[in-house]
């Protein structure tokens, strides 16, 4: 057998292959994801409108649970307090004038202009063309430089040993990680499991820039804010009720 | 020098060789399609795969990480679903020890990183 | 009068004493990284609030003290300045050494230090801490350079334009250490860019009290005249960069009241009575500044050598104390994120740190193969003056 391979050969072994496996009917169905093999764009660019007077507290804690149940986080053994990761997490505020009340469900916000993308020395913080921020940990290599700049505190460091990670939810030690809106539910067509598991209107998943989308038509309606403003990192993930 | 230079070079390409060629360990699903003839229409030429795929499943990592498009060729899941062996009607981790992964790799001495965050069984209720 | 340059000897039984038991330090600093990558981050004090903690703090320190230790080669040959010049081969050397012991700690305490090589690869330009690894780089080999134009003699018309190029490269490097705080706009305790002339400035003065420390006890112990001259000199000068470090620790922190925003995290930090508050007014404010201020200046005590060295002690301490309030002390502090609330659940409050052994190991680890790195090439190399005595070092010196 030919063990030396030149660049031709790899290329016309991989697109006969690629033809091949499309169409003979093996075990394998690659059609099913047909609908994924064109790289995202930013024509789209995902976004979440959390509508705090719909939810409950029982709300929050089930997009909590959810979270942990789709991505394996939480299950930590040794970490213990802050260093657990929490990549969603419920805050309670009391305004410090009327004494108002709220609670509100707090993620990485996807930002346009993430700080953490920026600070990243070796580019493992990563912004996706439609807007979800992500982090390569192929290039990670734990320095925790984004958890400094982030404005959210929504990263979280990988401080113990981990196995039995979900399939599509690569986690390791010494890397760091975030709230990913959901990325391989979403490439898939899906929405994001937070968002699932609450039934009410309290959580909005779509696309911002489609006109047609609820999200769209709802954030045109209704007085809805991003948490740190001035900041001007405009988020994704957009908040009415505080 | 020369002679050691040598006698080094030959230990070596007899020890990539001699274990080129008997996987002890296949993992139950390609054992199956091996079997049933069909390993050739997944991987069409063995040399290309033996000596690419870190390079394949590179490419295909930041496609799917960086660009979301998920196709599963080249897919390392694919590569654990079907490379996976069972003891005890359970799965064992594919870089353990004598499985697929971990034979080759410590053979040649090459590190593996890809387990340190990715899961090494075929995923939940396969 | 051409200086005369010499190997120490090295074979006293002190000078292996030193080297065993700063090698005993390395050694331990290696087996907690060993012990800390093993298992995990999780055996050390931090969390996901206090990401970067004693490693850091040693770390950053270190790395500024060797862009300030350079200092007195620069005075001679930027400066022109005669007096200087014999020390300038040190100088280098030290900054080289303390670069070194801090990079070591800040690889080290990486997540994956297995992927350094990353760090080297892939560069995202817009990234301080890309750039800083470039900045760290280039400072190896410039000053690897300069000490070379200063060690050849026929190189030697070069040294003073190699040496220009160093001094602006440090000034530079300083700036970018700075600014990985400057540039945090989500935190209030870092986000201003006085950040950069303070780390500056703060350079100076650490980079200078190890210099002070080291001469004096490489002439101590190697038996070679040092004469009142030259550390006069020096200690003038530490005098002046402690008194400048702290009136830019007054214009920050004063800033920082000022502005309505920052007010809560000034007054927890320097006035609740919280362990930050008593490092900062004991450990930095008093210990680090205003005694060695005094043991600078006094009368009674000036000329005496080990009170020098003393403030130059007590301004190293005083400086890691520093660096501890700065950048531990400012991730204590939530983040200000919803302005006009209380935060009741979930976040918020100050989180406690509790460094754990191997953490502060190899802090000073770093700190000891600083010190190895001078030990033992000023045996191999001719770093030092055979004699600093005063009519050697300033032949118009009237006694």
């Amino acid at each position: 057998m030919n063990k030396e391979l030149n660049r031709r050969d790899f290329l016309k072994n991989t697109t006969a292959v690629t033809a091949g496996v499309a169409t003979i009917a093996s075990g394998i169905t690659l059609t099913t994801f047909a609908a994924n093999d064109n790289p995202v764009t930013n024509e789209k660019r995902w976004g979440m409108l959390v509508d705090t007077n719909k939810l409950t507290e029982s709300n929050i804690n089930d997009m909590v649970n959810a979270c942990q149940e789709e991505n394996g986080w939480g299950s930590e053994i040794h970490s213990t307090g802050h260093q657990k990761p929490s990549w969603i997490k419920k805050i309670k505020v009391k305004d410090k004038v009327t004494g108002k009340i709220d609670m509100l469900p707090m993620m990485c916000q996807h930002c346009e202009h993430p700080p953490c993308v920026d600070v990243c020395p070796t580019n493992a913080s990563m912004k996706r063309e439609d807007g979800i921020v992500l982090v390569d940990k192929h290039l990670c290599i734990g320095c925790r430089y984004c958890m400094m700049a982030c404005p959210y505190d929504a990263r979280s460091f990988v401080h113990e040993d981990l196995s039995n990670q979900k399939e599509h939810m690569p986690r390791g030690k010494g890397t760091v990680e975030s709230c990913t809106m959901c990325v391989h539910r979403v490439d898939k067509g899906e929405m994001p499991a937070c968002a699932e598991a609450v039934s009410s209107n309290g959580v909005i998943f779509g696309d911002l820039y489609d006109a047609n989308s609820k999200i769209n038509q709802t954030l045109k309606k209704i007085q809805s804010t991003q948490i740190r403003t001035d900041l001007n990192l405009n988020t994704g993930v957009r908040y009415s009720g505080i | 020098m020369r002679h050691l230079l040598i006698i080094f070079l030959a230990l070596a390409f007899t020890s990539v060789f001699a274990h080129a060629d008997k996987h002890v360990n296949l993992g139950d699903r390609a054992t199956e399609l091996k079997d049933e003839g069909k390993s050739r229409d997944i991987h069409p030429s063995l040399a290309e795969i033996r000596k690419m795929h870190p390079e394949f499943l590179l490419h295909k990592r930041d496609k799917t990480l960086r660009q979301g498009v998920r196709t599963q060729r080249d897919s390392l899941k694919e590569c654990v679903n079907c490379h996976s062996s069972t003891k005890n009607d359970e799965y064992v981790p594919i870089n353990a020890p004598d499985q697929f992964c971990s034979t080759c790799h410590q053979k040649v001495g090459t590190s593996l990183d890809c387990f340190s965050c990715h899961r090494t069984t075929p995923k939940e209720g396969l | 009068m051409n200086i005369r340059y010499q190997q120490i000897e090295g074979r006293s039984l002190g000078f292996y004493a030193l080297v065993a038991g700063l090698g005993v330090l390395i050694l331990t600093a290696l087996g907690s990284v060993y012990f800390m990558e093993h298992h995990g981050h999780y055996v050390t004090g931090m969390n996901n609030r206090i990401v970067w903690g004693i490693p850091h703090v040693f770390a950053l320190f270190l790395i500024i003290a060797a862009s300030g230790a350079l200092n007195v080669a620069s005075i001679a040959s930027v400066f022109q300045n005669k007096l200087y010049k014999p020390l300038s081969r040190l100088s280098g050397l030290v900054s080289l050494a303390l670069l070194a012991g801090g990079l070591m700690v800040l690889v080290l305490d990486l997540g994956r230090p297995d992927r350094l090589i990353v760090a080297m690869t892939e560069y995202n330009f817009k990234s301080i801490f890309a750039w800083n690894i470039i900045l760290y780089n280039g400072f190896f080999v410039i000053v690897a350079v300069y000490l070379w134009m200063m060690f050849e003699r026929r190189m030697n018309k070069f040294s003073r334009k190699i040496g220009i190029a160093a001094f602006i490269w440090r000034l530079v490097l300083t700036t970018g250490t700075g600014s990985i705080f400057g540039l945090l706009v989500a935190r209030h305790t870092y986000d201003a860019m006085i950040m950069a002339p303070k780390f500056i400035v703060m350079s100076f003065s650490f980079g200078l009290a190890f210099f002070i420390l080291i001469l004096i006890a490489s002439y101590k112990w190697g038996d070679r005249p040092l004469g009142d001259v030259i550390l006069n000199r020096l200690r003038n000068l530490l005098g002046v960069f402690v008194a400048a470090v702290l009136y830019f620790v007054i214009v920050f922190h004063i800033g920082n009241i000022y502005l309505a925003e920052n007010n809560n995290v000034e007054m927890i930090l320097f006035a609740n009575g919280s362990i930050y508050t008593n490092l900062f007014w004991y450990g930095q404010i008093i210990l680090g500044s205003i005694v060695p201020l005094v043991l600078i200046y006094h009368p009674a005590v000036k000329g005496n050598r080990s009170v020098l060295g003393l403030a130059s002690i007590l301004v190293i301490i005083g400086g890691i104390v520093q660096m501890y309030v700065l950048i531990v002390g400012g991730q204590a502090y939530p983040l200000e994120m919803f302005p006009g609330k209380d935060i009741l659940e979930g976040y918020g409050g100050i989180v406690a740190y509790t460094p754990s052994f191997p953490e502060i190991a190899l802090g000073v680890g770093g700190l000891a193969l600083a010190l190895v790195v001078v030990t033992l090439l000023v045996k191999f190399l001719p770093f030092l003056p055979e004699s600093l005595a005063d009519k050697v070092a300033d032949p118009h010196h009237k006694i």
